[in-house]
């Protein structure tokens, strides 16, 4: 799983969002390091669509125009966890090994 | 109404290939106004005036473009290739199967099994008596018969499984005629296992679950109907004593992909048919196997400049041939349907 589409399932995994909205989200989600531009966030949307990830929620009308809301499916939060356990796990050990190799450890 | 703004970031769209833009482009135009607009209709139209854009944000169309182009995961491009290839690897396993026929038939006439059929010639019988290897040989030709069945039929695990196992005696075969130095020809037997044995056994990954299911009757009326069409002109030019003129296995190959594009070429020139692009697709994936094994074969003949000539016009003809479907093959994309690349949900 990209880090875009992780960030993407992480910020629908809080509700249902708009394509915009989920720009915002995962801005916030990556304290502002992943800012993703509209093309990449629908090749994103359409691939997670694809594999069953994700689907619409619902169309609301705003300032005239029809904004489409996206949800986690099943498989999409099934999927987020397992990615999310990986993570983590790769995190432990990374803080491990630099908890073994930092200057304090050693002295 | 839409803005100067909107209509900048459609023209960018138009990047897009149409079944995208049909599905998606509404929704990224939404986003895109989102991203810039406030609500203050002042500054909007300041905004919508004066503003497009920008160059990460067109790249970033076109870095979609380009990937949707090429046929990433999901998209038409690779739906056609998908179902052009199963179509081909069911067009070389019938090819398997008219052999396995040919070989029944011989076994019914040999044994006598059918009083009005006659016998094979003696030297025939003499020679294919006998023997684990003819045995292994008898068994896996009729078992190619099974398995061009049951995928025609949709089984497709039961097929893979009893592909993968049938390709082994053959190489077996090969290996001992290498190690014992009877092998007939240099790489003709090798290029044989590899294009028309290993090659569409993998190939046969394309028939996966989600694959839909060919339409089981064509393919199975061609097993009979290819038999008939292939062995009944074999068989006269054996019978009226100019066997002089039956190509070797890799001729015949390109001859009938040849026959199939002239027979093909009016649908696809005429654009009529809806889908005429995957037949042309899946001819000119068949016409690149036989291709490469006439190619290849060509080295049996290096000592007989006649059947190198023969062998070459065979290639040019079948050339001319597939260069009548190919453009049509090029446009399979835009004549397969799109598989559903949006959630079902929108439309409840």
């Amino acid at each position: 799983m990209t880090g875009q589409a992780f960030f993407v399932l992480t910020a629908l995994a809080a509700g249902p969002r708009h394509g915009y909205g989920i720009v915002g989200e995962v801005a916030e989600l990556s304290h502002g390091r992943v800012r993703l531009k509209i093309g990449g966030l629908y090749g994103v949307l359409e691939r997670l669509a694809a594999e069953g990830l994700i689907e619409a929620d619902r169309e609301e009308a705003h300032d005239g125009r029809l904004r489409r809301y996206y949800r986690l499916t099943r498989d999409g939060r099934g999927a987020l966890a397992e990615e999310a356990e990986l993570r983590a796990a790769t995190a432990r050990i990374v803080r491990a090994r630099l908890g073994r190799l930092s200057p304090e450890a050693a002295g | 109404m839409s803005s100067d703004l909107e209509r900048r970031y459609r023209r960018v769209l138009r990047l897009l290939p149409g079944w995208y833009r049909e599905q998606w482009e509404q929704d990224m135009v939404a986003a895109f106004l989102d991203s810039w607009l406030t609500g203050d209709p002042a500054a909007d139209e300041y905004i919508s005036r004066a503003a497009g854009p920008g160059g990460a944000e067109v790249a970033s169309v076109a870095g979609l473009a380009v990937r949707l182009h090429l046929g990433g995961p999901g998209t038409p491009r690779r739906h056609a290739w998908a179902q052009a290839l199963r179509r081909a690897v069911l067009a070389v396993l019938l090819v398997h199967a008219v052999l396995g026929v040919d070989v029944l038939v011989f076994l019914v006439r040999s044994r006598r099994l059918v009083g009005w059929l006659p016998a094979p010639p003696a030297s025939l019988v003499t020679a294919a008596s006998g023997g684990a290897w003819v045995m292994a040989y008898y068994l896996v030709s009729v078992t190619w018969i099974v398995i061009f069945v049951t995928l025609a039929l949709g089984h497709y695990r039961t097929a893979q499984v009893l592909a993968a196992l049938a390709i082994v005696p053959n190489l077996a075969a090969l290996l001992q005629a290498q190690r014992t130095g009877i092998m007939p020809a240099p790489f003709g037997p090798w290029v044989f296992w590899v294009l028309i044995d290993l090659v569409p056994v993998l190939a046969m990954t394309a028939f996966h679950r989600d694959a839909p299911p060919a339409a089981p009757r064509p393919w199975l009326l061609a097993l009979p109907a290819g038999y008939v069409l292939v062995y009944g002109p074999l068989l006269a030019l054996q019978a009226t004593g100019n066997s002089a003129w039956l190509p070797d296995f890799s001729g015949l190959c390109c001859i009938l992909v040849s026959l199939a594009c002239l027979a093909h070429a009016p649908r696809a020139r005429s654009r009529q048919a809806a889908g005429t692009g995957l037949w042309s697709l899946t001819l000119v994936l068949l016409a690149a196997v036989a291709g490469a094994y006439r190619i290849v074969t060509l080295t049996d003949y290096l000592n007989d400049p006649h059947l190198i000539n023969v062998s070459l016009a065979e290639l040019l003809i079948m050339l001319t041939a597939v260069a009548l479907v190919a453009p049509d093959a090029a446009r399979a994309q835009a004549a397969t349907p799109a598989p559903p690349p949006y959630p079902q949900a929108m439309t409840a």
